[in-house]
């Protein structure tokens, strides 16, 4: 059975990959004496160790020897530690070695300096050696849990690619199959091919409406997919945002008169234009508006309103649905991926829990905001605002 | 009067065929031929003379472009649609450039789809008589 990643990593980081035993340390110090102690100390704790008398001469030894850990000597002939550490951290960036100082010099003006050369630490001589060892094998720890991070943020995002593609080759592939089926019943329903019985126009019309619950599901999916690949790009133009809504209270109208439900739009006085994306907002739009039929009873009133900020030019719009209301410990699901609500539709209309979440992307992508706020006589509001960014 | 009565449908999906096939006799094309790659195409582009081409983009031996191109080599005035899974903005350029009277998603809703080829239809008799 193939080991999953959960599996790998645990026993991965049992066995390897914080053990400290093998990694390489550079001693850098102009006193013989000092380096030898140094290597009595940190020999038996298997690190490989190699010694430099001086800055310079560290510097020389870097490449071959490619240690993890650096432990610099302050005072030194000819280029001081802090110098040096400067140095590997111009040639070498976020890739260089840890650098650990060790030094008589015990002023904090020193200390500080330390640290801002890129040092992690300092010792002061003379040292205790367990403080030596455990503050160097700290370090190098550390060192090893930021370099398997990196690895793992990279597989990580490499199996988010590889699943997004997935989902999107599915999903494309399931896309035209549902809307001829789709398609083929609504000719059956219609006539086109022969009359059909009651029943036999019942079943077709069950087919229908489940092929399109399945079309939009794969197409949210899709929406999602081209979101989370980065290939999501705006198409904004100036677009006179009361049109979009008025077109798409329209359609939803149409597409809930069996719901019996109204929509009342206040289009106000005539906003100026503002630079969006059409098709997406318009997406955005017929959202709210779908969600605000499916949430609220057979009979109700949805208020759509669409405002212009004086102070700012951002225009609002504003959905007052007649549904239940978004559960307060629930919020923070409401405009994530399949952060479905514990809240069921009216109609028995279909909601896997994507809509939102890519309203907010849509919204966001255009530097606006949405909101959904519970109003005191029930009923719920989702506040969508375009910022007016450029005239 | 209708100057559309023969059309044909290239696409390597039997499915895609058939409802398009639907989709077309409801506006009231006669005729309906069928090819399922873009090489067959042209060559029942040749024998059957359509007055209007349905061309998928993706298809196997000869994809829809190539297709496109090779049709309006043979007659620069032939009509003819795109059909598209992905409307990416190359294929759409592509087409356009083509000589393409325009691009479809095939998962556009059949009401849809219908006003939109009758619209076209209808602009190229008005340009025609």
């Amino acid at each position: 059975m193939p080991e999953t990643t959960d599996q790998r990593l645990l026993a991965e980081a049992e066995s390897s990959w914080l053990q400290t035993r093998g990694r390489k340390i550079l001693l850098v110090d102009d006193e013989r004496l000092n380096r030898s102690i140094l290597r009595k100390i940190l020999e038996p704790e298997g690190y490989v160790l190699e010694e430099a008398d001086s800055a310079e001469a560290a510097l020389a030894q870097y490449d071959s020897f490619a240690p993890d850990l650096v432990l610099f000597d302050v005072l030194l002939p000819g280029m001081n530690g802090f110098d040096a550490c400067r140095e590997l951290h111009r040639r070498y960036g976020e890739q260089a070695a840890t650098v650990v100082f060790i030094t008589a010099k015990q002023d904090s003006g020193a200390i500080v300096e330390g640290f801002n050369a890129g040092g992690v630490d300092y010792v002061l001589k003379p040292f205790r050696q367990k403080e030596v060892v455990a503050r160097i094998h700290t370090h190098l720890q550390i060192r090893l849990l930021f370099a398997h991070q990196l690895t793992l943020v990279t597989q990580l995002s490499r199996a988010n690619a590889a699943k997004t593609r997935f989902l999107s080759m599915a999903a494309h592939d399931l896309r035209n199959p549902l809307a001829t089926i789709r398609g083929l019943s609504e000719f059956l329903l219609d006539g086109t091919v022969g009359p059909l019985t009651p029943e036999q126009a019942e079943l077709v019309e069950l087919i229908h409406n489940t092929s399109q619950g399945m079309v939009t599901l794969v197409n949210d999916l899709l929406d999602l997919a081209t979101i989370e690949s980065g290939e999501f790009k705006l198409d904004s133009a100036p677009t006179r945002l009361a049109d979009l809504v008025g077109q798409s209270v329209n359609l939803t109208a149409m597409a809930s008169t069996r719901k019996r439900t109204r929509i009342e739009f206040e289009r106000g006085p005539d906003a100026p234009l503002i630079r969006v994306d059409a098709t997406k907002a318009r997406q955005v739009i017929d959202n709210l508006l779908s969600n605000a039929v499916k949430y609220s009873p057979p009979g109700s009133t949805i208020r759509v309103a669409l405002e212009v900020d004086a102070g700012t030019n951002s225009q609002i719009l504003r959905v007052f649905d007649q549904g239940p209301g978004i559960p307060e410990q629930e919020r923070d699901r409401l405009f994530t991926d399949f952060g479905r609500l514990s809240t069921r539709t009216t109609g028995g209309e279909q909601s896997i829990g994507l809509g939102l979440a890519i309203c907010r992307k849509i919204v966001e992508s255009h530097h606006g905001t949405i909101e959904a706020v519970n109003q005191l006589d029930g009923g719920c509001e989702f506040c969508v605002t375009f910022p007016n960014l450029i005239t | 009067m209708n100057l559309f009565e023969k059309a044909l449908i290239v696409d390597d999906e039997y499915h895609i065929r058939k409802y398009m096939g639907l989709v077309l006799r409801s506006m009231g094309v006669t005729t309906i031929c069928e090819a399922s790659n873009g090489a067959e195409g042209v060559v029942a582009y040749l024998s059957e003379q359509p007055d209007l081409v349905l061309l998928d983009v993706n298809m196997p031996v000869m994809d829809g472009i190539e297709a496109l191109l090779e049709i309006r080599s043979l007659n620069a005035e032939a009509s003819i649609v795109m059909l598209t899974s992905i409307a990416t903005r190359n294929t759409i350029e592509q087409a356009v450039d083509g000589g393409a009277l325009h691009y479809i998603r095939k998962d556009t809703p059949r009401d849809e789809l219908i006003a939109l080829l009758s619209g076209l239809l209808m602009e190229k008799n008005q340009a025609v008589s």
